[in-house]
């Protein structure tokens, strides 16, 4: 799975030369910023549940989506909001790509689900919940990206 | 192939569950050591020549008859074939010891290394010996217990003796080469 270090290690054997000190340059360029996604993955699975919850009510609140559906909707973002968790210990999107992103698009369309609640949904975790007063800046920026990223691929 | 993290990813999602403290405190030691990791690592990269020559030569001196004709490391080509397999396998070592997983060894250098080796008439027993004295030589150097110099240049000024945990992690990585030839 693509990270900071296996995306080094694969390019090293693709040449068969040993790591090189630009590899660990990079290597510890991504050990340097690990602390905060590290920080952000921590308190995202504590709040895991609760963040679900607050989306997908403030979502169905006005009506426009089925109440029959809700459940589901609950147990999709919770998914994604684990692959993000994943993707934050990994430092890079492998887990949302791999697992969460690839195929989704035609999964969606062949059962007609309505993305607008998904994007709806982490649309409001990252701009209505005050993600600032469960973890710090920085790690509320990584945190924040993931979701962009995610918003972006679901639109 | 897999890193350190991405292990506790794999392993988490097979329990469908998010990545919580306990599990991150290994990944957080795993970060803290990022420097001594890279210094093992250099311990290897600097060195590469110097221990498969040692040991492919120790191997050699405990059973003379290898070069000798009929030999299995007679005549120098078969000998060079030898020093070749000793980098490449130090290389999957180094590889292995920077990710913190040793995926990336089992997979791409392990895996049928056992079977080519049998089919190819190599006598396992022999890799075997000189895969224990890379093992050997490597934490030696790692941990600055060799005797003579210092024998590799790290990123950071601290000593061989703060390897000592990354060195057993290595010495793992060398066991199990044993243990796939065995």
């Amino acid at each position: 799975m693509k990270s900071a270090v296996t995306t080094v290690v694969s390019a090293a054997d693709a040449a068969g030369r040993f790591p090189s000190m630009s590899d660990f340059e990079s290597v510890k360029g991504s050990f340097d910023r690990a602390k905060d996604r590290l920080e952000a993955a921590e308190k995202l699975a504590s709040c895991l549940d609760k963040f679900t919850n607050l989306a997908v009510d403030a979502v169905y609140q006005n009506g426009s989506y089925e109440q029959a559906n809700k459940d589901k909707c609950v147990r999709d973002i919770h998914h994604y909001l684990r692959l993000i968790n994943y993707c934050l210990v990994t430092g890079g999107t492998g887990p949302l790509d791999e697992w969460g992103i690839s195929g989704m698009r035609e999964i969606i369309r062949i059962q007609l689900l309505p993305t607008a609640a998904y994007i709806e949904a982490f649309i409001f975790i990252r701009d209505e919940i005050k993600i600032n007063d469960v973890m710090s800046q920085q790690a509320e920026t990584e945190f924040k990206g993931l979701l962009d990223y995610l918003i972006n691929a679901l639109a | 192939m897999l890193d350190a993290f991405s292990r506790t990813v794999v392993s988490a999602d097979a329990k469908g569950a998010a990545i919580g403290s306990e599990d991150l405190a290994d990944l957080r030691k795993y970060v803290a050591d990022a420097n001594k990791r890279i210094d093992a690592t250099l311990a290897i990269t600097q060195n590469v020549s110097c221990i498969a020559a040692d040991a492919v030569a120790g191997m050699v001196c405990e059973n003379t008859g290898l070069t000798q004709p009929g030999g299995h490391c007679y005549p120098t080509r078969r000998m060079a074939a030898c020093l070749r397999d000793g980098e490449i396998i130090l290389r999957y070592v180094s590889y292995a010891l920077l990710a913190g997983d040793s995926s990336v060894l089992e997979d791409r250098c392990l895996n049928g290394l056992k079977e080519t080796y049998l089919a190819l008439g190599v006598p396992t027993s022999n890799a075997i010996r000189a895969v224990e004295i890379m093992k050997i030589a490597t934490v030696a150097i790692m941990t600055e217990t060799n005797t003579g110099r210092k024998m590799f240049k790290g990123i950071n000024s601290g000593s061989g003796a703060q390897c000592q945990d990354i060195a057993a992690e290595a010495a793992s990585y060398f066991d199990l080469v044993i243990e796939a030839l065995s």
